[in-house]
């Protein structure tokens, strides 16, 4: 569902934010980029979602080549990845349901339509009591729950994710990091950027570590229980963004 | 758990292969026309819920837009006005011929026959002196001070009416008349028309420069304006930008911002106009009515008004669509 190759990225500030990197994440999977903060994570996330281009290589989502998506098939193209952001990115002044309906709204899908898969979406997410509330009386851990629902509510065959944890507390991260898991279940393509690599090894997905740009390693830790050894191995490298968090 | 997640992956990693293109085109018309109709309805409401949100700076606007469109309004209207009030005179054709005072009244009903007689000559009336001074007497006022008079002052009139061929500047007629030794004065009024016609053309083209360029000013307070409510929204904007709405969804609720602003606006300079007329029309009329006119002063047309509503909403409009192209290109990665 997402293919990497060769790709570089060089900013207009001189800056290489990403060389050669080429990997593929197959459709269904969920897969997490860990790597300290300046790595490439967001860049990387950035590029999928067409928010940035890259100097170089050719990237395919959804099985679309994303270089020859002009300016006008943008949007189209990012109907099919669900973004979910750090800072939930909610719009302040709607209620929840009006925040997670406006991916259908863009997307045109029927009046009647969009009250059952809202109410569908909010209930995945364990908020369908919430769904009439303001967005700033939520928590923070309900508020990206409700940027998940948004995320999910139009069934975007690639989810892709910012640091979803970031600014919550470690018992509401493992929750947020379940929903992930189970959409992974039904077939959805799952790319999350974290520096959580305690949270990340729990879990037991596949995981790409990036350094300066650069893919060093790109694993599936065999459980959180055993131990697996390439967890351990890959430890000196991916072991570092915890502390600059 | 993770064997497990490994086995539904492996399960399902064919199922979805979901190009974006292709299910865009299965849906049917019908449900994309609906779509875009709620889209519509949506923006409608949101963009005046907005409005409404902020009711004194948005009726400030509102206001500013109201003064600046009055003003050409007004002008219209005075020229209007103006127009109708001139517009007896520039059909007249008729040439009036002042006879000397010499001439009584056989001589005149002589030279009428033979004008008569001419081909560039449709009709003649003569006008006694006796008829000239009642006239006089009512239309000025000055009928005492005419009692005055031991004798009547007023020449007999001929008024001419040329053929209808002869609709020159100056018919040969003009000249016939003038070297005639019984006329005293030739007055053609087709002269005067021609200077009133080129006065009032002047008078609409100043009315058609102020109102262009206050069009202009009420494009570029509503494209300011929008270009605020824009700034204030740019983290909205980018969301939505981000889950995929197009330029056109981003944009709608703006435009439609620029269109209420034309809108109320346009009806604001309707109001002022109105009001205005209101409290002029009735003095005017009697200023009017004291020089024995019989002319009724008009006031705004619905057709005039509905313009004026129509045009000021498609300048907010359009103020609007350039104030938001101007952001949406900024937004976007080059591709």
């Amino acid at each position: 569902m997402i293919r990497f190759d060769q790709v570089a990225k060089r900013y207009a500030s001189g800056q290489d934010a990403l060389a050669d990197l080429s990997f593929e994440i197959g459709a269904g999977e969920m897969v997490f980029v860990t790597g300290h903060s300046g790595a490439g994570k967001s860049t990387l996330l950035k590029l999928i979602g067409l928010v940035e281009r890259p100097t170089r290589g050719q990237i395919v989502v959804n099985h679309a080549d994303l270089a020859r998506v002009r300016r006008g098939g943008i949007a189209q193209a990012r109907r099919g990845i669900g973004m979910v952001f750090q800072d939930h990115r909610l719009l302040m002044d709607r209620t929840v349901f009006d925040n997670v309906a406006l991916p259908l709204l863009i997307a045109g899908t029927a009046r009647e339509e969009i009250g059952k898969r809202v109410r569908a979406a909010l209930d995945k997410v364990g908020l369908l009591a919430k769904e009439k509330a303001a967005p700033v009386t939520l928590s923070s851990g309900e508020q990206q729950r409700v940027g998940i629902a948004r995320a999910i509510v139009a069934k975007p065959p690639v989810i892709i994710a910012d640091e979803p944890t970031g600014n919550l507390d470690p018992q509401l991260s493992a929750e947020i990091m379940g929903l992930f898991a189970e959409f992974g279940q039904v077939g959805t393509t799952v790319l999350i950027a974290s520096h959580d690599l305690m949270l990340v090894r729990r879990l037991g997905k596949r995981v790409l570590v990036l350094d300066h740009g650069r893919l060093i390693d790109d694993f599936r830790p065999e459980s959180s229980r055993t131990g697996a050894s390439r967890v351990e191995s890959s430890r000196p490298e991916s072991g570092r963004p915890g502390q600059d968090a | 758990m993770s064997r497990q997640a490994e086995r539904n992956v492996r399960r399902q990693a064919p199922a979805p292969k979901v190009a974006a293109e292709p299910r865009r085109a299965r849906v049917p018309w019908r449900a994309r026309l609906a779509a875009w109709r709620d889209q519509h309805l949506y923006s409608f409401f949101s963009s005046l819920g907005r409005l409404a949100a902020r009711p004194w700076a948005n009726a400030l606007t509102v206001l500013v837009l109201g003064f600046a469109l009055a003003l050409p309004l007004m002008f219209y209207l005075l020229f209007d006005n103006a127009r109708d009030l001139a517009g007896g005179l520039r059909e007249a054709r008729e040439v009036t011929v002042f006879l000397q005072p010499a001439i009584d009244g056989k001589g005149a009903v002589a030279l009428a026959a033979e004008l008569r007689a001419r081909a560039d000559v449709a009709d003649v009336l003569i006008r006694t002196p006796e008829e000239g001074l009642a006239e006089f007497r009512q239309l000025s006022g000055f009928g005492e001070a005419l009692d005055a008079l031991h004798a009547n002052p007023l020449p007999t009139v001929l008024v001419v009416t040329p053929g209808a061929q002869s609709d020159l500047d100056a018919p040969p007629l003009l000249a016939d008349l003038k070297a005639d030794r019984r006329v005293d004065l030739v007055q053609y009024d087709a002269t005067w028309r021609r200077k009133l016609s080129d006065i009032l053309h002047f008078g609409e083209r100043i009315v058609a420069v102020i109102a262009a360029l206050l069009a202009l000013a009420t494009l570029l307070v509503i494209g300011n304006t929008v270009r605020m409510d824009i700034q204030a929204r740019t983290a909205e904007i980018s969301v939505m930008q981000l889950i995929g709405a197009s330029d056109g969804f981003v944009r709608r609720p703006f435009l439609y911002a620029g269109f209420w602003y034309g809108l109320f606006g346009g009806i604001c300079a309707l109001a002022i106009v109105i009001a205005m007329e209101l409290a002029l029309v009735a003095p005017a009329q009697r200023v009017i009515e004291s020089y024995g006119g019989r002319f009724a002063l008009h006031g705004v047309g619905v057709l005039v008004a509905l313009a004026v509503i129509g045009a000021s909403a498609l300048l907010g409009w359009l103020g609007a669509f350039v104030a938001t192209a101007r952001h949406l290109a900024a937004g976007q990665p080059q591709a």
